[in-house]
């Protein structure tokens, strides 16, 4: 199965191109084509409207298949920048329209998850959630977040939450995100591990919404929204 | 051109498509407005981006289906790039980009206001350039001297402050009608005498740009002078004299904008556009008179793929790297 996969939830745009094996674990049997362009300088808007499109042509173009040879499009659903997952589904809903291609959502916090798990350690996925909050779901010793609901459900947490969800999830809990790097010291103190800040484990890649993808079934399209997990209202009443 | 026209339109609280021909016929016209906003008093970026990505699929599919088309039958994809709300923008041009590329079709980005002035040039009306153009809604109020089908705006005047239907919101809020109370002001007025109150149209103000603010100052102390009984037993004739304000405000601007152009013909678009009192302001200028119908008033999706008619579709690949722009009418 051929995935096109891609992420924008986070200021990085990622964009994935993977032939998957059948069976369980949906193993790549070839990564087609991986483009990943690096976080935006702090202040600076993503360039997700602007990059998204075009690394997705590149990436067609070079596995010379196009869409009709792509089985599925897979798109992360955040949580993350509200717009930024916007760009992202608005993107993919019509390519998917367009292209009669099936579309799967991909949770963002679970495609981090998977490559920092592994090693029988309980993993906290953990994305800054801008205005001191943090967006987290964390999976135990004994699950797989390649295919396992998490043991703590993706939610909005305020720092001083943090800490307290690694430590239910299990001793010494993997905690890995660009919100893992934000609240080092918080998850430090906690007894937590977290690799060294410019470990690509941090990073959103769209590699691993290919396998979360190929083993979903596609989905109407009109089913897959966002994960804001913060209420519009919030915004509102705040300004 | 022989196919259709798919055009998006999501620049502030109404998620719109449409599909037209290559001759400029209307064949769907698809607006789903969101009433959320009325609690909070006006939009909210947030929550109308919200609505618009969890609209739009929607709205797409009825667009097409009010036509009877397929997709295969378009032929070139339109969507509205600026100027407006970036959030709520980067939604409908994001779906539209995504549209045309996996079916490699051309696509046009529109501006906006260019999508106003081309509202006119629709199936059955047709009114051709040149004309004098007045857009007066919610978010924009301008006069513009159009000479041809073209994006290139030639600004007259434009609002220093609020818009001409941010007035009418703000003056129904001070009146206790709803948001937005552009109509119920309008209801309400019907009942009051427009010469009851003198309120300011900045008529000493020289020029074609347009000025409200002081307007709705002038009614929030005339309603603070009159104090709460008396204010509420006289709210007919507050809204009908604020009204009268508004229209000639706007009356005062065209007549000048027509002296200095020579124009003998105006088109208006723009929400304000639907109110009766302007309206019949307007026809007796004794000039010839385009006002559209509501429908291409207001935002919306028909407009933007008129106007796509006569911009610069860009074949694929070349669109992919675009992004919206907030204000100003930036070229590609
Ligand atoms: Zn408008």
């Amino acid at each position: 199965m051929r995935v096109l996969a891609f992420d924008t939830a986070t200021a990085r745009t990622a964009v994935a191109l993977m032939d998957l094996e059948a069976g369980d674990n949906a193993r790549p049997r070839a990564v087609l084509d991986l483009a990943l362009v690096d976080d935006p300088a702090p202040g600076t808007r993503p360039g997700h409207a602007r990059l998204l499109l075009e690394l997705v042509h590149r990436l067609l173009e070079r596995s010379g298949g196009g869409w009709d040879a792509v089985d599925r499009i897979a798109a992360g659903i955040g949580p993350g920048s509200f717009t930024g997952l916007r760009i992202g589904l608005a993107t993919a809903k019509a390519l998917s329209a367009s292209s009669g291609v099936p579309l799967v959502g991909v949770s963002t916090l679970q495609a981090l998850a998977v490559p920092a798990h592994g090693r029988g350690k309980a993993t906290l996925a953990v994305i800054d959630a801008r205005r001191g909050e943090a967006f987290v779901a964390g999976w135990t010793a004994v699950q797989d977040p390649l295919t396992d609901v998490p043991a703590l459900a993706p939610q909005v947490l305020a720092p001083e939450q943090l800490a307290a969800a690694a430590a239910a999830l299990g001793a010494a809990c993997s905690v890995i995100g660009d919100g893992a790097v934000r609240f080092r010291d918080v998850f430090v103190r906690g007894g937590a591990q977290i690799p060294a800040d410019e470990s690509p484990l941090h990073r959103v890649s769209a590699r691993e919404h290919c396998r979360i993808a190929g083993l979903q079934p596609a989905a109407p399209s009109t089913s897959i929204e966002p994960a804001y997990l913060r209420a519009a209202d919030a915004e509102a009443t705040r300004a | 051109m022989t196919g259709l026209i798919l055009a998006i339109e999501t620049s502030c609280d109404d998620t719109c498509a449409a599909v037209i021909t290559g001759a400029g016929e209307i064949r769907s016209n698809v607006i789903s407005s969101q009433q959320v906003h009325d609690r909070f008093g006006g939009v909210v970026p947030e929550i109308a981006s919200r609505h618009h990505l969890a609209l739009l699929s929607p709205v797409l599919d009825e667009a097409l289906r009010a036509a009877g088309a397929t997709l295969d039958q378009v032929e070139l994809v339109a969507a509205t790039r600026g100027p407006g709300l970036v959030t709520a923008l980067v939604v409908g041009f994001s779906a539209g980009k995504g549209l045309a590329a996996a079916r490699e079709l051309p696509f046009a980005a529109v501006d906006h206001l260019h999508g106003h002035l081309a509202a006119s040039f629709l199936r059955p009306a047709e009114f051709e350039p040149p004309f004098l153009a007045l857009i007066a809604s919610g978010g924009h109020t301008l006069l513009a001297d159009v000479r041809d089908h073209g994006p290139q705006l030639r600004l007259l005047g434009q609002t220093l402050d609020d818009a001409a239907g941010e007035a009418f919101d703000k003056g129904a809020r001070l009146l206790g009608l709803g948001y937005p109370g552009g109509a119920a002001l309008e209801r309400l007025a019907a009942g009051g005498d427009p010469r009851a109150f003198a309120f300011p149209a900045a008529e000493r103000m020289p020029g074609l740009d347009f000025s409200f603010a002081g307007l709705k100052t002038a009614l929030l102390y005339k309603v603070r002078e009159l104090g709460e009984p008396e204010a509420e037993r006289r709210r007919a004739d507050l809204a009908a004299s604020y009204q009268r304000a508004i229209v000639a405000a706007l009356l005062i601007r065209v007549r000048r904008a027509l002296k200095q152009t020579g124009a003998r013909r105006l088109a208006v678009g723009g929400g304000v556009a639907a109110n009766g009192p302007l309206r019949a302001a307007l026809a007796e200028l004794g000039v010839e008179l385009e006002v559209p119908p509501p429908a291409l008033c207001t935002d919306n999706a028909a407009m933007i793929a008129s106007a796509a008619r006569y911009s610069k579709a860009l074949r694929f690949p070349a669109y992919l790297g675009l992004d919206v722009y907030a204000t100003g009418a930036q070229r590609l």
